[in-house]
């Protein structure tokens, strides 16, 4: 405001200056004004902030400390650089979760254990124009070109196991191949002679072949070496979770794991077969006249709901489902984890299962629009119409099912990709593209984890700071200020909180409160609540010191003599010349905090699973397998930490020098 | 000095008494009733009919043998042996930790007092050689970069100590683990001693043997203590060199290892001494988490697994012998200070 005025008023002076001589008048009627002017001003405004030259120089002369202390900071190269990653950390972990969501019960066994990997959704270019099949179920994805070329893309590996399934058995030529699918941990492929390859982790018979019990395995013939399939008759390859299915002159032929897809011995070895189609946890087939068979265990089963409605208008059962859709005929199959879609003959689509993911919203045709065919990835449809479209509903968490009437004729679906094409050459790709820091045991994203877990851990340790520390500014001042009895008092009390082990007693606690029936929500403000109340004394007693010292001072001494009253001498005269060391503790005190609360919550008795914290992610690097084997597990959330906490401290000590002129004349 | 000490001892015992209290209060939000269970379990043994069985005597009878009647005061009183437990029968009995008698584990079906013995063993083994080789690095560390401050060597020590003190003991034992154990394979991965074996080993074998398997916790262990350690001997260095004494000495031409090993290092004992004590004493809580990483039964790690099987008096007991330790400590170095420096005996 007052800048305004005085630049108002120089140009009006100017004004003045150059009219001198021509019109004097003007100049003193000017000056008239702008002196009522400025006795207005004071009037209202005061005078304080109209200086005389003098005065300015005064000013720039003199600096506060707390300027020149920032002055100084700012000098370090290591603090400023310090405080620069520690902002962007802040950032990441309070802006993150604004755009990265979380799902903080989402499992996901087909995506454990994935190393840092971008590269899930990037069709490798010889492949891109000239697609016939794509078929994926895990982290990886194998495609066939039409020029009989193989091509494996994704994280292709296991960690633990050391299979890499991008490694092809000896004896098959990559450029000879005709069928191919994937598994979670093997791969299918048939050449173009009609030879079956199968090769990954064959633990439990995934490869067909193998002495385990309880196991399918191919039909013996098959395995020998110069057998050939009549490539012809070849209807369909297909692979679940640790298990493949082959429709093979009409006739369909599982192999794999029981206990995984828990009703193929049952299906194994059906006539007269079209489809085959594997859920998480079940296969069923579509025969060759439109009906549909899933043995006992799926259309047996009386729990179970599906979209369509009886006569009463509930749901129909499962068991009364089948007779529906066998009655009017079904045109194609496919399934996610737990859930059955059809297409009937009629055009009518029909799901059943257990609906998580909104599997049972169809897309909205257009008038007279049928659906021709349908596949699924993981937990996700995609659905083609006669009219040439795309559509897909399901689990959309990667936008792998963001698209709806997209032009195209042909659709293929990895695990959590969906991919559209035109005559075989890809229009689009949707879906996950991978994980940048890679994902974990049960398959959730470490990324999405440090940066929720991130803001977890810093709240919680600013929380339990600002606790702390007013507490020990009230102790402090109040014992300092007064003495006496109350400093007797405070202090014993002081020594009895610190005499108390922080981490037994910590864990004491947190082992109690789960006795008790409080939400986690309250049970993490506990938590802050304990670090708070546990770690207060240090810093009241330096308070107290140096209140101990000032309130001998002149300006104590003369707020006295005016009358101030003593709680407003305590803690607003003196309050302020501690500053500094509060600020410079509360720092320190910071990283301690951050650092007492990952130790609780890695040993457990912190934020509990499956909320992260930076903690508690380290929680499972315990043994040697996950350290050595899954070094991601643990490095990118120890990296995290230890950086958030070196900066912490690193402000801290720069701070402590810059502050304490002591200190910086010593250096 | 003898009246200062015993006016810091009867101190010292309130605040015990007073932490206790506070700790048998936190302990007792735990719902269990172990005379419930009991009465229970004789019910569920109980050949005549159920309408015969007497229940609140039975119940009366198992409150009185756990001590478990009367008000919460009485039974802190009671757990502590200042209090008689009054049985059933009518006869009284002092039955508490004064007394010597810490509760029964669960776990093991043992008193806590037998079952903690190996484990306290194996944390003093342990910590005894953790303080050596912490102090014997820290110490001399701590005065070489007081002595050359504001070298190039000082300034490397520095950023290293704020790195060693900024980690957590686990992301250190995590990381050193890593290198030293799969991928220099130089150390095994965690236990305290050759399973197979080990008990037909020679006492020296057996006595290597564990040392080899100490190496790397041990390791961890002088690492974690480094940070904080020479930060602050350096830190006590430097003030003592900066005090008028030192110049004194220097202008009486004494020599400079006489002047930083006689004059300045006496003077910059003294905090010295207190954070030794007392990082002596906080390394039984502290090495809790070496202990649980490491799978070496030590005090830490028994007192987690007692927390994850609800052990709950062993839990208690453990908890109690941290607040006295950490008592313990704070009286020593009251005593040790009033040794070491003449004024503060003085003053007091």
């Amino acid at each position: 405001m007052s800048e305004e005025i005085k630049n108002q008023n120089e140009v009006l002076d100017e004004n003045n200056n150059t009219n001198e001589k021509k019109k004097g008048f003007l100049f003193y009627v000017g000056s008239f004004f702008k002196t009522i002017f400025r006795w207005f001003r004071r009037m209202f405004f005061g005078a304080s902030k109209e200086l005389s030259d003098e005065d300015k120089f005064k000013i720039e002369n003199l600096e506060s400390p707390a300027k020149m202390a920032a002055q100084t900071f700012f000098k370090r190269k290591l603090a400023v650089g310090a405080l620069v990653v520690l902002f962007l950390l802040f950032a990441l972990v309070f802006i993150g979760p604004l755009f990265v969501k979380i799902d903080l019960n989402y499992t996901d066994k087909t995506q454990a254990n994935i190393a840092p990997n971008y590269s899930m959704r990037s069709i490798p270019s010889g492949l891109k124009n000239n697609i016939r099949s794509i078929s994926g179920t895990g982290s990886f994805t194998v495609g066939v070109s039409n020029d009989n070329e193989l091509y494996i893309w994704g994280y292709a590996k296991d960690a633990l196991t050391k299979h890499n399934y991008a490694k092809l058995p000896e004896g098959l030529d990559k450029n000879n191949v005709l069928y191919a699918a994937a598994g979670t941990d093997h791969v299918v492929a048939i050449t173009t002679e009609g030879k079956i390859y199968c090769w990954g982790d064959n633990s439990l018979a995934q490869c067909g072949y193998g002495n385990e019990a309880g196991m399918l395995y191919m039909p013996d013939e098959w395995l020998e070496d110069d057998f050939r399939l009549d490539v012809t008759k070849i209807q369909q390859l297909e692979c679940g979770n640790q298990a493949t299915a082959l429709v093979y002159d009409n006739k369909v032929y599982y192999w794999g794991n029981p206990r995984s897809i828990m009703n193929m011995s049952e299906l194994n070895g059906l006539t007269n077969i079209k489809k085959v189609a594997f859920s998480g946890y079940y296969t069923f087939v579509l025969t060759n006249d439109g009906k549909i068979d899933g043995g006992v265990s799926i259309f047996g089963r009386e729990v179970g709901y599906s979209n369509k409605k009886d006569e009463s208008g509930k749901n129909t059962k499962i068991s009364n489902f089948k007779k529906y859709v066998n009655n009017i005929g079904v045109l194609d199959i496919a399934a996610v984890s737990d859930v059955y879609c059809f297409i009937l003959t009629d055009g009518e689509m029909v799901v059943t299962g257990a609906f998580r993911y909104n599997e049972d919203v169809f897309p909205v045709l257009s008038e007279g629009e049928k659906p021709v065919k349908i596949i699924s990835g993981q937990k996700h449809f995609i659905m083609l119409s006669d009219k040439n479209k795309a559509y897909s509903w399901g689990l959309n968490d990667k936008n792998q099912a963001s698209f709806s009437g997209v032009e195209a004729n042909e659709i293929f679906a990895g695990s959590k990709q969906s991919y559209i094409a035109n005559d075989g050459k890809l229009i689009k790709s949707y879906g996950l593209k991978g994980y940048f820091f890679g994902t974990d045991s049960l398959g959730r994203d470490i990324l999405t984890r440090i940066i929720h877990g991130g803001k977890m851990t810093m709240t919680i340790g600013a929380v339990a700071v600002i606790i702390s520390t007013i507490i020990a500014i009230i102790i402090g001042v109040i014992s300092g200020y007064f003495g006496g009895w109350v400093d007797m008092l405070l202090m014993r009390v002081s020594e009895i909180v610190s005499a108390i082990p922080f981490l037994p007693f910590a864990m004491l606690l947190s082992h109690v409160l789960t006795y008790t029936t409080v939400s986690e929500n309250t049970r993490i403000f506990i938590i802050m609540l304990i670090l708070g109340i546990l770690s207060w004394t240090g810093l009241a007693h330096m308070i107290r010191g140096q209140v101990l010292a000032e309130r001998e001072k002149d300006f104590v001494l003369a707020a006295k003599a005016m009358g101030v009253k003593e709680t407003k001498i305590a803690f607003r005269h003196i309050l302020p010349n501690v500053v500094s060391i509060i600020l410079v503790s509360v720092t320190l005190d910071f990283a301690g905090c951050l650092l007492t609360e990952s130790s609780l919550s890695y040993l457990g008795f912190g934020v509990q699973l499956p909320r992260p914290t930076w903690g508690n992610m380290l929680n499972g690097a315990k043994n040697d397998i996950t350290i050595s084997n899954f070094w991601w597990q643990w490095v990118f959330p120890a990296i995290f930490l230890g950086i958030a906490t070196i900066c912490i401290n690193i402000i801290g000590d720069t701070l402590r020098d810059v502050l304490d002129p002591k200190s910086s004349r010593s250096k | 000095m003898f009246k200062y000490v015993v006016k810091r001892i009867l101190y010292i015992l309130l605040i015990f008494f007073i932490l206790s209290f506070v700790l048998f209060m936190v302990y007792n939000m735990i719902p269990i009733d172990k005379a419930y269970t009991e009465t229970q379990n004789e019910l569920k043994g109980y050949k005549g009919s159920k309408e015969a069985f007497n229940w609140a005597e039975r119940y009366d009878y198992w409150q009185r043998y756990y001590g478990e009647n009367g008000s919460k005061f009485e039974r802190y009183l009671r757990w502590m042996g200042l209090y008689p437990y009054e049985y059933a029968n009518g006869t009284t009995k002092f039955n508490g930790i004064l007394e010597g008698n810490l509760g029964t584990s669960t776990q093991y079906n043992k008193p806590v007092k037998e079952v903690i013995i190996p484990p306290m063993k194996n944390t003093i083994f342990i910590n005894i050689f953790a303080t050596i080789l912490g102090l014997g690095i820290t110490i001399p560390l701590g005065i070489f970069c007081a002595v050359k401050r504001g070298s190039k060597r000082d300034v490397a020590v520095q950023v290293g100590t704020i790195i060693g003190y900024s980690l957590p003991t686990f992301i250190i034992a995590i990381v050193f683990m890593f290198f030293f154990s799969i991928v220099l394979k130089w150390f095994p991965v965690s236990g305290a001693h050759t399973n197979t074996g080990y008990f037909e080993m020679t006492p020296m074998q057996q006595f290597w043997n564990r040392m080899y398997y100490l190496v790397l916790p041990l390791m961890v262990m002088t690492f974690c203590s480094l940070g904080g350690m020479t930060r602050y001997v350096r830190a006590s260095m430097i003030e003592a060199l900066s005090l008028d004494c030192i110049r004194t000495a220097r202008a009486k031409g004494l020599k400079e290892r006489v002047v930083i090993y006689s004059h300045a290092w006496r003077n910059a004992l003294i905090p010295i001494v207190t954070l030794i004590i007392g990082w002596f004493l906080g390394i039984f809580s502290g090495s809790m988490m070496i202990e649980h990483i490491f799978s070496l039964n030590g005090i830490g790690e028994f007192y987690y697994k007692a927390l994850n099987v609800n052990d709950n008096e062993v839990i208690l007991a453990l908890q109690l012998f941290y607040i006295v330790i950490g008592l313990f400590g704070n009286l020593v170095i009251d005593i040790a200070y009033g040794f070491i420096d003449p004024r503060i005996r003085v003053n007091k």
